[in-house]
């Protein structure tokens, strides 16, 4: 707490004297205090890092031969000209859409099934969550080993008298996979995030729906999905966030190919900049990326009024 | 509920386990299988001839017991520090209308959309400035109050939005200010908010990758994703055994507490103010 | 913590950014030197605290020498962010694929160049005369061979046919393919995965093919030769299924491969095999009888603080002495240490007569692997093109055409 008391002052307070302080503007004061931190640590670590990141866009910054040279707009051109650009560009909305679809679907209808007043259901939250605790580089190599074309999965498949693709090594099954491990990765904490919302619905209310004769799935669509809705948003926003930064998964399982079938934005980006040593271009895929996810999470933030039920 | 419908949702259930358990249990029983046994086609669910040598190498390869509590004591303390700094600043954008606070907003929720990726050429070279490269406060301060405390931030937001008006009003008539009425009044309802930030963020700090390879250098300073790439053989193929016994040692205290804590968590969540 | 101070520190930081960092800054006192390197192993890293101390001891103006581990898979890239931010090791390994890289670039100092050098070891780490880096692991390709495996599979032995001049590819893919039919893995190329296409190079050095000209600038994907070759790999892979299939792992050391494409040095994992093996050379090709070597490099950095004391380090880390040492892990590029009396010493797995064909005379004539400015890149390019010849019905000159069409233009550059 000493933390938030020592920083903000001079930034903030405006110089008025004392008999100014009525409770509106001390709420200026304190709203201001309150946020100082977090806003201190944003500027310090995000924005001018950002602003850093900008700045080496506009140059040609060979590391190797320490040299940084100015080039104007030359990165935002080579932009246009970058063959690979649209084959990353669907592959990162691909995997961002696929997982944000399957892991909201799959999340609610564990949660709900969770939910049902069953014995054995917190043996149940529990395996379903247990991946999330396990470290992502680890989960990562367990899976790669599983997908193997000779791996765990395709045995498995194998005995259900199923012949399971070479998962990893044609297009559109190495997407599939590294979205579904992904998925199976995080799924558990929304589960719980939604399974804690729906333990908070109140009961009286689908007794009330029930009395007025709505079917299940009608319950479900005008009770349970209206009152869940800031849980609904919170969700989505964690992973869309979480989709966007899938790195790890794709640089152990396919190294984003085969061909480009598995290189999203990030991926690219961190190619660029450090393994092909073209940092100047990697911050210029950088703003890229920022511009590409600022522009659905405000419109996303702007109409959430509109369909989250407690912020009217 | 129906007998038949109970067991069609056990049956749905136990198939969903699968593809949760199965690559846990295929971790941890291949930690303790010999190397000559890990590539075995079809894979066996449990070791043929198990031995604890994975184990052993684990402690002998590396000061793992010092990464271990280098991990906990970092992941303890941007905990902390990320409740302090989220629970302020989510509550002061939820519940106090000052001058600027949409702008502020914006500015801060711009963190949700850096990944690290994009940023940590920039903050190399500040902390290398500072003095701070090899040290663990990079490690601590960017998670604490950069990028992934946002999210910390937003779900306290979130979370405060739902406590009723009354609530604070009433904490007025007893004469209580702005950080009063945030101390006395919202924080102790805040449990399953602080709950939810808690994991998020301990798991977040935990799994930590890139950052602890870029700015750490001494094996004693490593935090444990880091120190489980580098069980490798004297030509860097990876020791796989050794990796996933590491890995498994890594996982089951969380797992533990998770066990212990989840019940609190998940009905904790459920039970304040979500209920409007 | 002071926020402010630290806000404050980062816009300095922020403003300081581009101005390429790491100048040497007038130290008194003695200084300290740090080595990147990519092996954790507690064996080679106990060797360099040695020979480190050895040389501290001599010299009161060396104080502390660290070797600092980076994990192999991350290794170039956090080396880059170091550069990049400033914090500049002294010493640094280098892979031969970006050596070019680091050669051209400017980023090393001169070494001098010891004259019991074999020519052929240095060349990559050399421009216009001047050497950049200490080729300090020089390791030739062989083959080994799980015997038991082969006598099993009812096929003659590798070492049978080497003396009796028949070991050639034809009949490593029949022997490959003869144990893979009893459901053990044939021929594994080491590291290749259907993605390190770089490692192929043990292959199709046997057919005459190159990835590239010599000077960098034709691609060589497309040539007769490297067709030739290609399809050879594709007929491993899909036709007599001598090499085990894309997403199959199948593990030499383990025992469930017949023979595996890889550095000498991994004979130390073989130290507890519960199987009788064997090395031999790489198999003759239509091209005749070839050998390729892996190399690693030390090079000094320039922008690195006290870039002199850091050469004298080397100069004595390099040494015959220790390059005598060093050679139990890394065969040497010296000459006068080439004999497989004293390679005997340091490898006590391997045979002199294992030595003797495929160390020395292989690193006497080897071809380093291929290497190129941009290599990462040009790396990764290839990965993507390539990745649609490892299907059973792929058109492989097509393929290879189209390799070229990607990688034109980076070779232009």
């Amino acid at each position: 707490m000493t933390l938030l008391l020592e920083k903000p002052a001079s930034t903030v307070a405006p110089p008025e004297k004392a008999p100014y302080w009525t409770m509106r503007r001390r709420d200026q004061l304190a709203g201001w205090l309150m946020v100082a931190p977090q806003l201190a640590g944003i500027v310090a670590f995000v924005i001018v890092p950002l602003g850093m990141v900008g700045w080496y866009s506009l140059h040609e910054w060979n590391v190797l031969a320490g040299t940084f040279d100015f080039v104007g707009a030359d990165n935002y051109a080579a932009l246009a000209d970058d063959r690979e650009l649209g084959s990353v560009l669907k592959a990162t909305g691909l995997f961002s859409v696929g997982l944000v679809v399957l892991n909201l679907s799959l999340a609610l209808f564990l949660a709900v099934l969770l939910n049902q007043k069953l014995r054995g259901t917190v043996v149940f939250r529990t395996l379903f969550f247990s991946p999330v605790v396990v470290t992502l580089v680890a989960w990562t190599i367990v899976w790669g080993f599983l997908l193997q074309d000779n791996g765990g999965v395709n045995a498995f498949l194998d005995v259900a008298g199923i012949d399971g693709p070479n998962w990893l090594r044609s297009g559109g099954s190495a997407m599939a996979s590294v979205i579904v491990v992904q998925l199976f990765k995080n799924v558990g904490l929304n589960m719980v995030l939604f399974l804690a919302a729906l333990q908070g619905v109140p009961a009286e209310l689908y007794e009330a729906a029930r009395i007025d004769g709505a079917s299940a799935w009608a319950r479900f669509r005008r009770v349970t999905v209206p009152l869940i809705s800031p849980t609904i948003l919170l969700t989505m926003i964690l992973t869309i966030v979480g989709s966007l930064q899938v790195f790890a998964q794709i640089a152990v399982l396919t190294q984003g190919g085969p061909g480009t079938s598995t290189t999203v934005l990030v991926y690219y980006l961190y190619q660029q900049a450090f393994q092909f040593h073209h940092l100047g271009y990697g911050a210029t895929l950088s703003v890229l990326l920022f511009g590409i996810v600022l522009v659905p999470t405000v419109i996303q933030w702007r109409m959430r009024r509109k369909w989250v039920f407690h912020e009217s | 509920m129906s007998p038949r419908l109970k067991v069609l949702v056990y049956g749905v259930l136990l198939v969903c386990c699968v593809p949760f358990v199965f690559p846990i249990w295929w971790m941890a029983t291949t930690s303790l299988k010999p190397v000559t046994e890990i590539f075995a086609f079809p894979p066996s669910l449990l070791p043929g001839s198990p031995t604890l040598d994975a184990y052993r190498q684990v402690f002998d390869l590396q000061p793992f017991g010092r990464q271990y509590l280098n991990s906990l004591y970092i992941a303890l303390l941007v905990t902390i520090l990320t409740l302090a700094v989220s629970a302020l600043a989510g509550y002061a954008f939820a519940r106090i209308r000052f001058r600027g606070a949409g702008v502020v907003f914006v500015i801060v929720l711009t963190g949700l959309l850096v990944p690290n990726e994009v940023t940590i050429i920039p903050l190399y070279r500040m902390f290398d400035a500072l003095g701070l490269v090899d040290t663990h406060w990079p490690l601590i301060l960017v998670p604490a109050l950069g990028a992934p405390s946002v999210l910390a931030t937003f779900i306290m937001r979130q979370f405060f939005v739902t406590l009723p008006a009354e609530l604070e009003e009433a904490g007025r008539v007893d004469g209580l200010g702005r950080f009063g009425l945030f101390w006395r009044v919202c924080l102790p309802l805040a449990r399953p908010a602080i709950g939810a930030v808690s994991i998020f963020t301990f798991l977040h700090s935990w799994n930590l990758y890139l950052e602890p390879i870029v700015f750490l250098s001494s094996k004693d300073k490593f935090t444990i994703p880091q120190a489980l790439t580098q069980y490798v053989d004297a030509y860097g193929g990876p020791m796989w055994n050794t990796q996933l016994a590491a890995a498994t040692l890594s996982a089951l205290p969380v797992l533990v507490v998770f066990v212990l804590a989840q019940r609190q968590f998940v009905e904790g969540l459920a039970q304040t103010g979500l209920k409007g | 913590m002071k926020l402010r101070a630290l806000t404050a520190a980062a816009t300095t930081a922020a403003l300081l950014a581009g101005c390429g960092g790491g100048a040497d800054t007038g130290s008194e006192g003695p200084v300290d030197l740090r080595m990147t390197v990519w092996s954790a192993n507690a064996k080679h890293l106990a060797l360099f605290d040695q020979i480190a101390a050895a040389y501290t001891k001599d010299h009161p103006d060396v104080g502390k020498i660290t070797f600092e581990a980076i994990p192999f898979e991350n290794y170039t890239t956090t080396l880059t962010t170091q550069i990049g931010g400033g914090n500049v090791p002294n010493l640094a390994w280098i892979l031969e694929s970006t050596a070019p890289d680091f050669v051209t670039s400017g980023a090393l100092a001169p070494i001098d160049k010891d004259p019991d050098l074999l020519p052929s070891t240095t060349a990559n780490w050399e421009k216009d005369g001047q050497l950049y880096a200490y080729p300090f692991s020089t390791s030739p390709l062989g083959v080994f061979v799980n015997t038991d495996l082969v006598e099993a599979a009812g096929r003659p032995s590798p070492a049978q046919q080497v003396a009796a001049g028949t070991w050639t590819w034809e009949e490593a893919a029949a022997t490959g393919a003869a144990v893979q039919k009893s459901g053990k893995g044939g021929i594994v190329v080491g590291d290749f995965d259907y993605k390190g296409w770089d490692t192929l190079n043990s292959i199709w050095a046997g057919w005459g093919a190159r990835p590239w000209s010599e000077d960098g600038k034709t691609c060589g994907f497309d040539q007769p030769e490297m067709v030739d070759a290609m399809s050879f790999v594709h007929d491993l892979a899909f036709t007599t299924k001598a090499m085990p299939g894309p997403g199959v792992t199948k593990d030499f050391y383990a025992g469930d491969a017949a023979m595996v494409l890889t550095q000498i040095s991994r004979a130390a994992l073989l130290e507890k095999a519960r199987f009788t093996w064997d090395l031999v050379p790489l198999p003759k090709g239509p091209a005749g009888e070839y050998s390729v070597v892996g190399q690693a490099g030390i090079g000094v950095l320039k922008r690195g603080k006290n870039a002199e004391a850091a050469k004298d380090f080397l100069a004595y880390f390099t040494n015959a002495e220790n390059s005598a040492e060093l050679a139990q892990f890394f065969p040497p590029p010296r000459k006068s240490q080439l004999t497989a009396e004293t390679l005997a010493k340091a490898n006590p797995l391997l045979k002199p007569a294992q030595l003797q064909s495929v160390v020395i005379d292989g690193i006497e004539r080897g071809d380093i692997k291929p290497s190129h400015t941009g290599y990462a890149e040009l790396q990764q390019t290839v990965r993507a093109a390539l990745d649609p010849l490892w299907r059973p019905d792929a058109d492989v000159s097509g393929v290879m055409s189209g390799v070229c069409a990607k990688i034109n233009p980076l070779l232009a550059k």
